[in-house]
């Protein structure tokens, strides 16, 4: 049961000390003894964009939960920018899914969005001017700027996320955390999203995102974590989106292996 | 503090009541047990549909029914013989049965409308309903007492002590144990008739509706019958044991039994024992029958919850620490190349 | 027959009268009450008003996290609290029932808790065994310690259904406490209290100690709770806690403007209840408080601006009729464009056949017109005449939908006879900006996918017709499938 192994690393990139935005050491969280992560191990260099694929229950979530030390995890550590999530928690942004929050709940986009500066506000002070114009900027990036003050029930689930989105963007952090972003919104959210998240990475950020749909993840990520309760590989897209790996992720399931076989088929034309 | 709970006389608690006035203590069991086993049969469907607060509202909100079952006696009675009016002509059983039913129905209506027409939800809604009917209901007793036999008090806690003196010069039994007694074996009726419907519904709406079962008559139909059992109920107990009973043995049942017909069976046990220990509890402490027996079913499930068989604290902690001797608590490892464990969303 | 006794002389059974309403009016009775000057009344008015607001803020909290009948639940768990309370200074000593009470009251959460996570029972069936269980319990107190000698003097019995009348100095500096501890708590930390109840996960993302919060919540609703208790009683607490905040959610969405307003209405719901309290001498204070709060949010509930039953409803008629007018116009439209503009009146029989309804529906819908300014009838009233303004109206739906279906068409290659019903609906929705657009991206096409003249706006806003078009009546610029 304790292993030392090394946290596997993409071959040839060997990151000094504290600029690792997120290093993760056989992590393993368990449900009533059952395991749904097994011995993560995980080292995620800086500026990439890098999504997570898997079959569902897979653990996707959860590996975003654990890292942010919103589940409990049976063994394994985890490292942010060389310190434990705790002492950095300023440079974590984080994005859940829709389901996460009650729609109705009485607050407008701007108030959500504002939400995420509270981070660097400390136990008594208020959002203040320099704060709603950071809000206002990370609104106007996802183009939600004139819903700034509508009530949140009164937005379609595109714009719902895209709110998730800005507030993400609101904590200014280094390394973004995002639970399928993608989830149920249209093509011109989609498409607003991706361009975000690729401008994000040309400054420099760190983005781990959960994703559903194996066609796009293909062109959308420079990175891939194949996931099914363990790593089944981790690296650049192209030498990681085969076949062979694929099938071992997603366990032989039919029509997920011929979605699989035609983005792969179309990979090689 | 030892003024407050007397000495415990074995002869005066237990045995004196039975040898010295039998027929008085029998009617006062008898109707203590009718009135939980009715509840808690009915509670155990509560339970399983998820609705024990529903239950609770509705036996809070029965009230105003009954309320204006009395004001129309007076009224119909008063007309007759004029404005002086003896008790027993008020307590007209129909009247009383029709008042909690519409009062159960409106309370099931308005939930649902207050929760589907509006962004209030349905935990808020059953609070708004349920209070404001009953908080209609005390004012209305407050501002009639005259007309009305109830009390703001004994709503909580019934006469349960007065029956015995309903048993009028040739009556065998006294009415309102009478009326119990039908109300429970109608109960068990039910319960026996429409066995597969209430737990076809209870437990899979969708599978009921693909096997021809109307799921919302059933809803319905069951409010309608919990109004009718709380009211026939209510005068002798009022609405704390009500309440009590609606929960505590169906909840103790499910910690001794997993199938619905053994979970029954228990509930009546547990009926049965609560009125009796909690009639005799409150010889003793020399407190509300109704509040005792309520206390008795508690203590009951404090029992179970502790000591039951495969459930109970301590059998769960002896399982761990048997476990925890034989082998270190880490997970088991997943075989090779499997997929998830449980197919639910990570 | 002692037993017999003994089980039916339970203490204060005694059936309430009709309270001696006074021969002064009612609305002296209330210039007497509310102006503070009786200081018997006085602490009663005040102690009201404070519960209310206190209530109305905390329990805003709950109704937005769905919590409400844990307050329920909550209310019903610190009457042997208050019991106890009762036997420990063996008279009505505020601090002692406060104690008692809280200590009651988060026992009966954390059992609540405890419940769910030991066993399988779900958390409704644990709030109920909870609230029936505790407040057996205080009943069966209570009655114990009313047989003692000091017992009936103590009026623990109030604590049931709530006396206002009873609220003495030392409760209503309690109370204070307590409203005034529960606005500095949301003031300081209302971004807190904020992220708990709307997304705890990201609170705690951000590093904010949610759990002490929740923790902080709870022991503030105790103390509401406590405080509440002997003006409203027991049994209808957790009614003040959820009403006036349900009404004031149904007004506003900004969650700082719903705690004002639920402040407000449990000041008025306190007030209210007590005076009614007040002038029918013996009726019970909890009652009438709640009835007040229940009426307030059946008010909200019909008449909300916006998202009241009634409102909603009135909304939606007003455009249902708005759309059958629209329906009108656009056949009077029509009729007149098969005839090319000739003659400006259509008569009553070529509406009804156009629209294939009876003459009599033809009229009704012309008069509809008339009342609105968009038509008027001649001709003792067989003939209609738009006006200027029906014809703009008129004109610009026709506009809409013809230019609708050559958008689908087109930008959306869907077949011509498949695109009338999507534009039946949408032309009476399309706003003036979305038409612009439709019109550039079109490239201000004059012919939709059936050959007929779209309207310009030029068309529109003309008082006078349209030439007649000797135009190619065949589709041009981007005209669809065929």
């Amino acid at each position: 049961m304790t292993t030392t192994k090394e946290p596997r690393q993409p071959v040839g990139t060997t990151p000094p000390e504290g600029t690792v935005p997120l290093e993760i050491h056989d992590l393993t969280v368990a449900y009533h003894r059952k395991p749904v992560l097994w011995g993560i191990d995980l080292q995620v260099p800086p500026g990439q964009l890098v999504g997570i694929v898997g079959p569902n229950g897979a653990g996707k979530s959860t590996l975003i939960k654990a890292i942010m030390g919103l589940l409990p995890a049976s063994s394994g550590w985890v490292k942010i920018f060389g310190k434990p999530y705790r002492k950095n928690l300023d440079r974590v942004g984080y994005m859940p899914q829709r389901e996460s929050v009650d729609w109705d709940f009485p607050v407008s986009v701007m108030d959500v969005v504002l939400m995420g500066r509270y981070g660097h506000l400390g136990l008594f002070r208020r959002p203040g001017r320099s704060d709603r114009e950071i809000a206002r900027a990370c609104l106007e990036k996802v183009k939600m700027l004139p819903f700034a003050n509508r009530q949140i029930a009164n937005l379609s689930g595109g714009q719902q996320q895209r709110v998730f989105l800005a507030r993400a963007l609101a904590q200014e952090s280094d390394l973004y955390l995002m639970d399928e972003p993608f989830a149920g919104v249209d093509a011109a959210t989609e498409s607003a999203i991706i361009t975000l998240l690729h401008e994000l990475r040309q400054r420099g950020k760190t983005l781990l995102v959960v994703h559903h749909d194996l066609p796009t993840a293909r062109n959308y990520f420079d990175m891939l974590l194949l996931l099914n309760m363990r790593v089944v590989a981790f690296g650049p897209t192209q030498k990681v989106f085969t076949y062979e790996l694929l099938q071992k992720t997603y366990g032989g399931r039919l029509t997920i292996l011929s979605e699989v076989a035609q983005a792969v088929g179309e990979k090689h034309e | 503090m030892s003024e407050l709970i007397p000495a415990f006389d074995w002869q005066q608690v237990v045995v004196s009541p039975w040898r010295d006035d039998p027929g008085t203590f029998f009617w006062i069991a008898l109707m203590g047990f009718l009135v939980t086993v009715t509840c808690g049969l009915v509670g155990n469907y509560l339970i399983l549909r998820r609705m024990a607060l529903v239950g609770d509202a509705i036996s809070h909100s029965v009230l105003p029914g009954l309320a204006l079952a009395f004001l129309a006696a007076y009224a119909i009675s008063a007309s007759q013989q004029g404005p002086d009016v003896p008790h027993e002509d008020l307590r007209k059983p129909l009247l009383m049965f029709a008042g909690a039913l519409a009062a159960g129905i409106l309370t099931a209506v308005l939930i649902e409308w207050i929760h589907t027409k509006s962004r209030v939800k349905q935990d808020a809604a059953i609070g708004i309903t349920f209070s404001s009917l009953f908080a209609f209901g005390v004012i209305l007793i407050s501002l009639f007492a005259s007309r009305i036999d109830l009390d703001q008090d004994c709503v909580l806690y019934g006469e349960i002590g007065y029956v015995p003196l309903e048993l009028g010069p040739g009556d065998w039994v006294p009415p309102s144990v009478l009326r119990m007694g039908i109300v429970a074996l109608l109960t068990v009726v039910w319960i026996v008739v429409f066995y597969k419907e209430l737990l076809v519904s209870s437990f899979d709406p969708g599978l009921a509706a693909s096997l021809g079962i109307n799921a919302t008559l059933v809803h319905y139909a069951m409010m309608c019958w919990l109004s009718v059992v709380v009211v026939s109920a209510f005068e002798s107990v009022g609405a704390i044991l009500v309440i009590a009973m609606l929960v505590f043995p169906g909840a103790t049942a499910s910690m001794l039994a997993r199938r619905l017909p053994a979970m029954l069976l228990w509930t009546v046990l547990q009926a049965a024992l609560s009125s009796l220990l909690g009639l005799h509890l409150s010889l003793w402490l020399d407190c509300y029958p109704a509040g005792a027996m309520a206390v008795a079913a508690a203590g009951l499930f404090v029992v179970a919850w502790v000591a039951a068989p495969r459930e109970g604290l301590l059998a769960t902690w002896w399982r761990r620490r048997q476990m925890a001797l034989e082998e270190p608590s880490i997970p088991e490892p997943p075989a090779l190349g499997d997929g998830p464990m449980n197919p639910r969303s990570d | 027959m002692p037993l017999l006794l003994m089980l039916a002389a339970s203490p204060s059974l005694q059936a309430a009268r009709i309270g001696d309403v006074s021969d002064t009016h009612w609305l002296e009775q209330a210039v007497r009450f509310f102006s503070f000057q009786d200081p018997s009344l006085r602490y009663a008015l005040i102690g009201s008003i404070l519960l209310g607001v206190t209530c109305g803020l905390l329990g805003s909290f709950i109704v937005v996290r769905k919590l409400a009948l844990m307050g329920d639940a909550l209310s019903h768990a610190v009457l042997p609290g208050v019991a106890i309370g009762f036997l420990w200074s063996m008279s009505k000593n505020p601090v002692a029932i406060f104690i008692g009470a809280t200590v009651a009251g988060l026992l009966g959460a954390l059992m609540v808790n405890l419940l769910t996570q030991t066993t399988r029972l779900k958390e409704d069936t644990a709030l109920g065994m909870v609230l029936a269980g505790f407040f057996a319990l205080g009943v069966c107190l209570v009655s114990m310690i009313q047989r003692l000698p000091t017992g009936t003097k103590t009026g623990i019995d109030k604590f049931l259904f709530g006396q206002a009348a009873a609220i003495g100095a030392g409760d209503v500096w309690l109370m204070s406490g307590v409203a005034v501890l529960s606005l500095l708590a949301i003031t300081l930390f209302y971004k807190q209290f904020l992220v708990t109840s709307f997304d705890p996960g990201f609170g705690r993302v951000i590093g904010m100690p949610v759990q002490v919060f929740h923790l902080v919540l709870m022991l503030l609703l105790a103390f509401a709770v406590v405080i509440a208790l002997q003006a409203v009683g027991v049994v209808l607490v957790s009614a003040m806690l959820i009403t006036p905040p349900a009404a004031a959610y149904m007004l506003t969405d900004r969650l700082h403007r719903m705690l004002v307003l639920a402040a407000l209405f449990g000041l008025l719901s306190g007030a209210i209840g007590a005076f009614l309290s007040f002038l029918g001498n013996s009726l019970p204070t909890g009652p009438c408080m709640v009835l007040a709060a229940s009426l307030v949010f059946g008010a909200a509930f019909l008449g909300a601006p916006r998202h009241g039953v009634i409102t909603r409803w009135w909304r939606q008629r007003s455009r249902v009729r708005r759309i059958g007018r629209e329906n009108t116009l656009k056949s009077i439209y029509h009729v007149l464009e098969d005839r090319d503009f000739v003659g400006e009146g259509v008569s009553l029989k070529e509406l009804a056949e156009r629209r294939r309804e009876t003459i009599e529906e033809a009229r009704r819908q012309a008069r509809e017109l008339h009342r609105h300014d968009f038509a008027t009838l001649q001709d003792e009233d067989h003939s209609i005449w738009l006006t200027p303004r029906g014809w703009q109206r008129a004109a610009a739906i026709v506009r809409n939908h013809r230019l609708w279906e050559l958008y689908l068409t087109h930008s959306a290659s869907i077949a011509a006879d498949h695109v009338h019903e999507d534009a039946e609906k949408i032309e009476h929705v399309l706003g003036e900006d979305v038409v612009r657009q439709l019109e550039r991206h079109l490239d201000f096409a004059t012919r939709d996918p059936h050959g007929k003249r779209i309207p310009s706006s030029v068309d529109i806003h003309q008082a006078g017709r349209p030439a007649p078009s000797r135009e190619d009546p065949r589709p041009t610029g981007y005209g669809g499938g065929s």
